[in-house]
């Protein structure tokens, strides 16, 4: 069944990577690399959601894997691979440190200590004037091979990341997280680390996002320090928000749905902002389980109508719990 | 330290003050090896605080404990879980969103660290069929009935195979018949699995029926000890309940 779920999974993001290909005009290729990379973050955010917190600092560590693999490139010359994997390890190494001082907090404390190094991280950009201050740093290019197809390869990058979160969310260790967010005190009963294992779920987190980070890097070509602010942070809680986060897909549909509406909204100024702000409201009002939570109650429904059983009622609640997926 | 060869865990002077109060002054108390030890008291004597501090969950203002000859005093309910000391909580010892299978996994996860799966899966089903708890592997923990959930959070404390079992307040919101499945599981335990085990409970008639001896608690102070004929019939303990004039 599990092995199902990952076969799915794996199918569904080489599904969307060949839908890519056929996606030719240069605006909408990017739409498409944007989505990707959205949905990458929004899949960090839930990931150290399963140990119950939200991570506002998503932003900071996204932030860090740009400026990781900007350096990466343009300072240090090195290759495209390297680059992208720096911008993932210096995330990495610096949410290593974060976590295990930060951690010991919980719910809006570690949201606001979140907050807070986001902001205190875009600050730190605009006085280092060796990672172009203000103005950021340019020329962040993806290897000329690519050409047109590096929505592509955004796709089957974030793809394989978010299969890979999805396989640690079901392993053993994906389900200390979970029983770490649902009872902290029964998981230290018994002898395990809880410390370490929220350190643990908030390194690979971080790590992901600061992937993320660096492919914004490279499908942008320019980054600056405006661009890693706590928005960021709150729109990838959005594309969880309305996708659902009961579900590993629900992430990936918030993420699509909303990068597709919000390119729409992004004529409307500043407006762009009441937009995400209205969506993560009407979610939370009207689909506290998201759209893909919706979806499984819409299929419960129609399968028990099918069979004819009125008293067969759509279970809410998987075995899982949470996973829909 | 004053170590006989059947104590497996003992409190020395053991205190602990909370600003102006003390929850607990001077405990001193032996646990014997295999020996199913009630720790019995009116509220706010200090049960759950001397609980606290046994596991590790509270550090001691001053005295020390041992477990298994070795000087746990201060150190992390991890460590002391590792050590083979592992409880129950008094409210929600389990995890709800999860399966059962999944709440006996944390156990056995604790216990088995660098297994293989398939070691760690046998434990959850030998942990299970023990407990009664195999029918019920694939549901929620949320959606089963209270007596299971609290069979369920027993099966989570004992999936690591501790040598001393420390329950709050396990009987609590169970009907007699349940009462009753559940107390031959401690016997089980006990008997198959040589698990001492520490019990705070309020049900006074599954106390006097299974334990080996009692420890009395009123105001975080020890005020008696013996077997439970012993407690039965101890005058402060019953004046300690039921007030001076029904114990005179």
């Amino acid at each position: 069944m599990i092995r199902n779920k990952h076969v799915a999974m794996t199918l569904t993001v080489i599904a969307l990577a060949a839908v890519s290909l056929f996606v030719r005009d240069a605006y909408s290729s990017n739409l498409v690399t944007w989505m990707a990379i959205a949905a990458l973050t929004a899949t960090s955010l839930r990931f150290v959601s399963l140990i119950g917190e939200l991570n506002f600092a998503t932003a900071a560590f996204y932030g860090l894997g740009a400026y990781g693999a900007g350096t990466a490139v343009t300072l240090l010359n090195l290759p495209f691979a390297v680059a992208l994997l720096a911008g993932g390890v210096v995330a990495l190494l610096v949410s290593a440190v974060f976590g295990y001082i930060t951690l010991k907090t919980k719910g809006p404390y570690f949201l606001l200590i979140g907050f807070a190094f986001t902001e205190v991280m875009r600050i730190l950009y605009t006085r280092s004037d060796w990672l172009g201050g203000n103005s950021g740093m340019v020329g962040i290019f993806p290897p000329s091979f690519f050409g047109a197809y590096f929505s592509t390869f955004a796709v089957l990058l974030c793809g394989a990341f978010i299969v890979l979160l999805y396989t640690i969310e079901r392993s053993d260790l994906g389900k200390v997280f979970m029983a770490i967010r649902d009872n902290d005190n029964v998981v230290l009963s018994v002898g395990i680390d809880v410390h370490l294992m929220k350190v643990a779920c908030f390194c690979i987190g971080s790590f992901v996002a600061g992937i993320a980070g660096a492919l914004h890097g490279f499908a942008n070509n320019v980054i600056s320090p405006g661009d890693f602010g706590f928005l960021l942070s709150t729109f990838a809680l959005a594309y969880m928000k309305v996708g659902g986060e009961d579900s590993p897909y629900g992430p990936i549909t918030g993420a699509v749905l909303l990068v597709g509406l919000g390119s729409l909204a992004m004529r409307m100024g500043a407006g762009e902002h009441v937009f995400y702000g209205a969506a993560i409201v009407l979610a939370v009002l009207l689909m506290p389980k998201g759209i893909v939570g919706l979806a499984g109650v819409a299929a419960s429904l129609g399968k028990a109508r099918k069979s004819g059983k009125a008293g067969n009622a759509p279970q809410l609640r998987t075995k899982e719990g949470r996973s829909h997926g | 330290m004053a170590n006989t060869a059947n104590v497996l865990a003992e409190t020395r002077s053991l205190t602990r003050r909370f600003g102006g109060l003390i929850a607990v002054s001077g405990l001193s108390i032996d646990i014997r090896k295999g020996e199913i030890l009630g720790l019995i008291g009116p509220n706010g004597a200090g049960k759950s605080t001397t609980f606290n501090l046994i596991s590790g969950f509270c550090k001691p203002s001053s005295g020390s404990l041992f477990f298994d000859g070795e000087d746990m005093t201060g150190k992390s309910p991890v460590t002391i879980s590792r050590g083979g000391l592992v409880r129950t909580f008094q409210h929600g010892s389990l995890m709800r969103s999860m399966t059962v299978r999944d709440n006996i996994l944390i156990g056995a996860i604790g216990a088995l660290k660098g297994s293989r799966r398939n070691e760690r899966l046998t434990r959850v089903n030998e942990t299970a069929a023990i407990l009664g708890l195999t029918p019920y592997l694939d549901e929620v923990a949320a959606n089963l009935p209270h007596g299971i959930q609290r069979l369920v959070s027993i099966a989570i404390a004992f999936a690591p195979r501790p040598r001393l079992l420390c329950l709050d307040e396990p009987l609590t919101g169970l009907n007699q018949t349940e009462v009753g499945t559940t107390l031959e599981v401690f016997s089980r335990i006990r008997r198959d699995f040589d698990c001492t085990i520490l019990l705070v409970e309020h049900n006074m008639k599954a106390v006097m029926k299974i334990c080996d001896r009692i420890v009395v608690l009123h105001h975080g102070q020890m005020l008696a000890t013996g077997t439970p004929q012993e407690v039965r019939e101890n005058e402060s303990v019953v004046s300690a309940y039921l007030g001076k004039r029904h114990g005179a």
